[in-house]
C-alpha cells in the first residue's frame, strides 16, 4: 500500500488509541522511577525489574488464570529486588550505576532462561489478559471515546497516577521528606529526617511500579510472552524523567510522544506501506534521542542524585 | 597503587566472579542437568584443544581491545554501555569500506589499514552522539549509549540487505565473504586465532601510556575523581567527556573489524548477538578500570565464556544465562568490596587516590 492510502483519519485513530494502549509499560515505570530518583538514589536496573516482573506476571497468571494476581504478583517481585538494590546502595553506599546494571542484566539472562526452563513442556502458552472496560457515556463520544476511554483499567489508572505522583510528591509529608533527601540529605538529617530510610521507602515505590510496568506487557497488552519483551523500554523510562525535568506532568507528553511513535512505527509495519522494516523497528529509538536537545535543554536532575549519603561523625 | 593493595583487589574481584558462576549453576542445576559434569566442562574444556585455545584468545582480542576504550572512558566517570553497538557499527563499517574501495586496486595491506580505519571511524561516529549530547544537554549516556545499540541492530538489517549483501546470499540476510588477501593471517593454522591479538596486546602499552603518561590521561582521572577540582585547575569538562568517550568508541569499532577481518570473514544477522560489547563492561570493572587489569580480567573471562558457552550447550541451558552470570557478578562486586573493605562508600581506583 502507498503510505497516503494507509494514513486516514481511522488509521490516525486506530494509531492513537494503541498509544494509549502501550503508554501504561514506561508509564507506570517512569512514574515510580520518578520517585526513587527524587530521594537521589538512581535505578538503572529498571529494565531488569520490568523483564522479571513480566515474565513473573506470565507465570502466576498462567498458572492462577488470574492477570490481577499475576500483576500483584510483579509488583512483589519488583519490591524484593528493590530491597537488594536499596540494602545495597542505600545502606552499603556501594555505586548505584554498578547494581544497577547488574540487576538489568541478570534481570535479562534469568527472564530469558527461566522462561525457557518454565515452559519447556508447553507449546505457546498464553495467558488470559485484563478486559477492556469501556467507560460509559464518554467512550461513545467520536473520535475521543475509542482513543481515551476504551481501554482496560490499567490504562486509566496508569494516567491517573500522574497527577498522583505528583501531589504525593508535592503534599505529602513522605513525599516531601523524599524531595528533601534527593537535595539536600545533610540538610533533611539534621531536620530529623531518616535518609536511609526515607532512600530505601522511594526505591521500594519505584521498583514496585516497575515491576507491574513490566507485568502491563503479559497481564494487559499480550497474551502471550516473548523473549525480553520490555526491550529497552525501561532504558526509555529513565529518559522519560530527564525529559520531564524530573516533574511527573511534564514527563506525560515525551512518553506519549514515544508511544505514538511506536504505535505508528508498529501500524505502518501491519499494514505495509513499503518502508523496510528494520528503519521502522529504530524510528522509536531514533525518536528519543532526537527527543534530547529539545527536552533536556534545561533539564535539573535533584543536587543529591547518585550520591551515597554517609552520616558525619 | 601498592601491590598490597592490587592483591586485595584481585582477591575480592576473583571472588565476585566466582559468585557469578555460582549462581549460574544454580540456575543450571534447577534445569536438572548434572552440575558435576557443566562443572567439569566449564572448567577443562577451553584448554582441551589447539581449536578452543585459541577461541579463548579470539574472546580474548575482542574483549581487551573494547574494556580498554570502556575503561579509559570510565576513568572519567564515563559509562559507555554502548560497546556491543560500536562493534557492530565497526564491523559493518570495515566491509562498507572494502566494499567502497574494492574497485581501485589498492594493495592488500592498505586496504587492510584503510578498512580497520573505516571501523574505528564507524565506532567513533556511534558514540560521537551521546558524547554530545551529554557534554551539551548532560543527558545521561548510559541511556543513550544503550539506545543507539538497538538502532545498531538495525542498522546491521540495513547493512546486510544493503550495501554489504552477498551476491549469493538469495534472499538470505547474509553478506559477502571477504577474499583471502584482506583477512588478517592466522597465526596458528587449523584455529581462529588471527594476527589481531598482537594489535590489541599493542593497544595495552599504548592506552597504559595515554592513561597513566600524559597530560591527557590525568586530566581524565582528575574528572572522574572531582569534577569540581578539575573545572577549578582549568580543565574543560565537556572536552575530557567527548574525548573520552570518542576513544572508547573508537576501539570498540575497531574490535568489530578485527572480528571480520581476522575471525568470521563474513556478516549475518546472528551477529548482533555477539554480547562482547555488555561483557566488556563487566571486564573493564574487573580490571578496576586500569589497562593491566583489563588485561588479566580479558584473560579470565575469555576462558570462563569459553568454557560457559560449551557447558550452556552440552546441558542444553538457554545462551542469555551468560547475561545473568555477568549480571550477578556486577551485584557481587560490590558486595564482596563492601564486606571486605568494610567502607560505606565504594570508591572505585579511578574515582579515589
Amino acid at each position: 500500500m502507498a503510505i497516503h492510502e494507509v494514513l486516514t483519519l481511522d488509521f490516525f485513530i486506530a494509531s492513537l488509541a494503541i498509544t494509549m494502549r502501550i503508554a501504561p509499560t514506561i508509564l507506570i515505570a517512569s512514574m515510580g522511577e520518578l520517585i526513587t530518583e527524587k530521594s537521589g538514589v538512581l535505578n538503572l536496573g529498571v529494565e531488569g525489574i520490568m523483564l522479571l516482573g513480566a515474565f513473573t506476571a506470565f507465570v502466576v497468571s498462567f498458572i492462577t488464570g488470574n492477570p490481577w494476581m499475576g500483576a500483584l504478583s510483579a509488583m512483589l517481585v519488583g519490591m524484593l529486588i528493590g530491597m537488594v538494590f536499596g540494602v545495597l546502595t542505600v545502606y552499603g553506599g556501594v555505586n548505584q550505576v554498578v547494581v544497577g546494571l547488574g540487576i538489568w542484566l541478570a534481570g535479562f539472562g534469568l527472564s530469558d532462561v527461566l522462561y525457557r526452563i518454565f515452559f519447556r513442556e508447553v507449546a505457546s502458552p498464553t495467558v488470559n489478559t485484563i478486559g477492556v472496560m469501556p467507560i460509559p457515556v464518554l467512550s461513545d463520544i467520536p473520535i475521543i471515546g475509542p482513543i481515551l476511554f476504551n481501554h482496560n483499567p490499567l490504562v486509566y489508572l496508569s494516567l491517573l497516577l500522574v497527577p498522583a505522583v505528583a501531589l504525593f510528591l508535592k503534599r505529602t509529608n513522605l513525599g516531601m521528606r523524599i524531595r528533601a533527601v534527593g537535595e539536600n540529605p545533610r540538610a533533611a538529617d539534621s531536620m530529623g529526617i531518616n535518609v536511609y530510610r526515607t532512600r530505601m521507602i522511594a526505591v521500594l515505590i519505584g521498583s514496585m511500579l516497575a515491576g507491574l510496568g513490566g507485568a502491563y506487557f503479559t497481564t494487559a497488552f499480550l497474551s502471550s510472552y516473548v523473549l525480553n519483551i520490555t526491550f529497552g523500554r525501561g532504558f526509555i523510562a529513565l529518559a522519560m524523567i530527564y525529559f520531564g525535568n524530573w516533574n511527573p506532568y511534564r514527563a506525560l507528553i515525551p512518553i506519549l510522544i514515544f508511544n505514538y511513535v511506536d504505535s505508528l512505527q508498529l501500524g505502518l509495519q501491519s499494514v505495509g506501506v513499503g518502508i523496510k522494516y528494520y528503519f521502522l523497528n529504530m524510528l522509536p529509538w531514533i525518536t528519543v534521542i532526537a527527543l534530547i536537545p529539545i527536552f533536556g535543554r534545561k533539564a535539573q536532575a535533584p543536587a543529591a542524585l547518585l550520591q551515597p549519603y554517609r552520616r558525619a561523625g | 597503587m601498592q601491590p598490597q593493595r592490587i592483591l586485595r583487589l584481585t582477591v575480592f574481584n576473583v571472588l565476585a566472579a566466582l559468585i557469578g558462576l555460582a549462581a549460574g549453576l544454580v540456575v543450571v542445576a534447577a534445569t536438572g542437568a548434572d552440575v558435576g559434569f557443566a562443572l567439569n566442562i566449564l572448567i577443562f574444556y577451553p584448554f582441551s584443544d589447539a581449536y578452543n585455545i585459541g577461541e579463548i584468545f579470539v574472546w580474548f582480542t575482542a574483549l581487551l581491545i573494547i574494556s580498554l576504550g570502556i575503561g579509559f572512558a570510565l576513568r572519567a566517570n564515563l559509562w559507555n554501555v554502548g560497546g556491543e553497538g560500536q562493534f557492530l557499527i565497526g564491523s559493518i563499517m570495515s566491509m562498507i569500506g572494502w566494499k567502497a574501495l574494492g574497485g581501485y586496486g589498492i594493495p592488500p595491506p592498505i586496504m587492510i589499514v584503510l578498512m580497520l580505519l573505516s571501523a574505528a571511524l564507524g565506532g567513533v561516529a556511534w558514540v560521537a552522539v551521546p558524547a554530545i549530547l551529554k557534554a551539551k544537554f548532560g543527558s545521561n549516556e548510559i541511556v543513550v549509549t544503550l539506545l543507539l545499540n538497538l538502532v545498531a541492530v538495525g542498522m546491521l538489517f540495513w547493512a546486510l540487505d544493503g550495501p554489504i549483501r552477498g551476491r549469493f546470499s538469495a534472499g538470505y540476510l547474509i553478506s559477502d565473504v571477504i577474499p583471502p588477501e584482506l583477512r588478517l593471517p592466522l597465526l596458528i593454522p587449523e584455529t581462529r586465532l588471527s594476527v589481531a591479538v598482537f594489535i590489541a596486546l599493542a593497544l595495552v602499552v599504548v592506552m597504559y601510556i595515554l592513561a597513566e603518561r600524559t597530560h591527557f590521561g590525568l586530566a581524565v582521572k582528575a574528572v572522574g575523581k572531582n569534577p569540581e577540582a578539575a573545572r577549578y585547575a582549568g580543565i574543560s569538562i565537556p572536552k575530557i567527556t567527548v574525548l573520552s568517550l570518542l576513544i572508547a568508541g573508537a576501539l570498540a569499532g575497531l574490535a568489530g573489524g578485527l572480528h571480520v577481518m581476522g575471525v568470521l570473514y563474513r556478516m549475518d544477522a546472528g551477529y548482533a548477538e555477539t554480547g562482547f560489547g555488555y561483557i566488556a563492561i563487566v571486564v573493564a570493572m574487573l580490571g578496576a578500570a586500569h589497562p593491566i587489569g583489563i588485561l588479566f580480567s580479558s584473560f579470565f573471562f575469555s576462558y570462563i565464556m569459553i568454557g560457559a558457552q560449551a557447558m550452556q550447550r552440552a546441558v542444553q541451558v538457554p545462551f542469555p544465562l551468560v547475561y545473568a552470570i555477568i549480571g550477578i557478578m556486577l551485584v557481587s562486586l560490590t558486595i564482596s568490596q563492601y564486606l571486605v573493605r568494610r567502607e560505606r562508600v565504594i570508591s572505585w581506583p579511578f574515582t579515589r587516590s
